[in-house]
């Protein structure tokens, strides 16, 4: 047993083939001007099954934090800081923030997002700190 | 009252522990469905609807009308999903046939031993977006606990009571896996290790093996059965995506079972200060803070500092989980939410180990991920 590695799916192969480029997308719904995580088979807003994937800038805010000691199996680094972050582009994510130590890792820090490769074929979308002073109005 | 008013009129639960290696789980549901019917006085010919898990060998395995030939007759209703076999959910579905008249007697229940080889526990499928981060039961609810704690200052020592107030009614609950285990201090809870902030893992549910079972008929068919027969009065559902795929958010299902709630208790006709006993699903402490709020025992934010006011005690204003819930009786998968049906209609009858004196109304509800979904049921002595 190892840290489970995510099998990519139709709806979800952009995502990890963006991320191997070290790019965040995130699915959108143009016709209800939706960005939403995870990939559905439909738009959450509208049930339209017309969702593309768009950039995200990949910066955000931690909404909320858990600092996990005891992992759900082998294979995982603990502690380590599991974290919810709201994108300020849209959408809200699972990752975790690596600040060094976890429990520096607060709800409300501003994170950037850091791609590290995991296998072959699947690199993963982590968060750090991001130190810039100003939230950005724009994406 | 209308004679196809919905009543429980037969509960069981089967021995609860860590581990049950000499019995499986056909061995347990066997024993739940047949004990669930000698306790409503009623033989396996009289029931014509179940809702049980049917976990083989022989049959096939998850459909429900593998029971008829078990039962020895045909059915008139059963239910193919494990979760429509447990708890208020499985319960409420019941009562719906009962009253519409598809069926009259329905057994619920059965055993699933989730424990045995499925890891860690969870979805029990891969999740693309959260297995490779860790997440799992007691993360997703970590992450729903510690946003309500920034919003409303709940503190760690307000989750520690609620954890030895629980454990403790198990402590002297001979039929608990943690019996004689304890007493616990909110100390001693937050002494423990910690297993994902704020949890410590005295703040964390059990996890073992066990079966339970109810049965549900007429009020009119009631009258001559042996227990007093406890009326299904109301009841919800709430549900908002499906379990652990995404995180749970406080601002998405912080308050899920609000609306459950007030929907239960308008059909009864009752309030949440009228609720004289609460069986509440308790995979953690904080669990029980927010479905107090939830519940609207009070309002949102407050549940920590009532929670810890000696007010869930036995003897205290709304108490819950006498029997020691999962955080010290049983947790055994999806049968534990039965259980909690278990527990509220032996406080109804007097009859529960930890008896809450003159008990006539309980609130039974059950819950998961993190909570992505709510089930409820108000339940009452009939008079």
């Amino acid at each position: 047993m190892s840290r489970p590695v995510p099998v990519p799916t139709s709806l979800s192969e952009p995502f990890w083939e963006a991320a191997r480029g070290g790019d965040l997308v995130i699915p959108y719904c143009p016709s209800c001007d939706l960005r939403f995580f995870v990939p559905e088979p439909a738009c959450p807003g509208c049930m339209s099954r017309d969702w593309r994937y768009v950039p995200s800038a990949g910066r955000g805010t931690v909404y909320s934090v858990t600092v996990v000691h005891r992992a759900p199996g082998p294979g995982f680094d603990t502690p380590f800081a599991l974290a919810v972050i709201d994108l300020d582009d849209g959408a809200t994510l699972l990752s975790h923030v690596d600040a060094g130590d976890p429990d520096d890792v607060v709800i409300g820090m501003r994170v950037r997002v850091d791609f590290r490769p995991f296998t072959d074929e699947i690199t993963l979308p982590y968060f750090v700190p991001d130190t810039r002073p100003e939230r950005p109005t724009t994406e | 009252m209308n004679g196809r008013q919905p009543v429980v009129v037969g509960v069981y639960a089967t021995e609860q522990a860590l581990s049950l290696p000499a019995r499986d789980a056909m061995d347990l549901a066997l024993e739940a469905v047949r004990g669930a019917i000698e306790d409503a006085g009623l033989t396996p010919a009289d029931v014509d609807g179940a809702q049980v898990d049917w976990p083989g060998p022989g049959g096939v395995p998850g459909e429900g009308s593998s029971w008829a030939r078990v039962l020895g007759r045909d059915l008139r209703w059963t239910s193919d999903s494990m979760l429509d076999n447990a708890g208020s959910r499985g319960l409420l579905k019941a009562a719906a046939a009962v009253r519409a008249g598809f069926a009259d007697t329905v057994v619920v229940g059965g055993c699933k031993l989730v424990s045995r080889g499925a890891g860690p526990v969870g979805a029990g499928v891969p999740l693309e977006f959260a297995d490779v981060w860790g997440s799992y039961v007691v993360a997703q609810f970590a992450l729903v606990a510690a946003r309500h704690m920034h919003e409303y200052g709940t503190t760690s020592r307000q989750l520690a009571e609620v954890a030895a107030t629980i454990r403790n009614n198990g402590t002297t609950n001979p039929e608990a896996m943690m019996y004689g285990r304890g007493p616990y201090t909110a100390d001693d809870v937050l002494a423990s290790r910690m297993v994902a902030t704020p949890f410590h893992l005295l703040d964390c549910c059990i996890v073992g093996e066990g079966g339970a079972a109810l049965v549900v008929t007429t009020a009119e068919r009631a009258r001559d059965l042996p227990h007093p027969a406890v009326a299904v009065l109301g009841g919800g559902m709430e549900y908002h995506q499906s379990a652990y795929a995404n995180p749970a958010l406080y601002r998405e299902v912080g308050q899920l079972g609000r609306d459950a709630a007030t929907r239960a208790y308008a059909m009864a006709g009752i309030g949440p200060q009228d609720v004289d006993v609460f069986a509440l699903y308790d995979p953690n402490s904080f669990e029980i803070i927010r479905q107090l709020e939830v519940l609207g025992v009070c309002d949102e934010g407050e549940g920590g500092p009532l929670a810890a006011s000696g007010a869930i005690a036995v003897g205290g204003k709304h108490p819950v989980n006498p029997d020691g819930g999962c955080l010290s009786y049983a947790w055994n998968g999806t049968q534990q939410m039965t259980l909690k049906v278990v527990e509220a209609v032996r406080q109804l009858r007097g009859s529960a180990v930890h008896q809450v004196e003159g008990a006539d109304l309980a609130v039974v509800g059950n819950a998961g991920s993190g909570a992505q979904h709510y089930e409820m049921s108000v339940l009452g002595r009939m008079r």
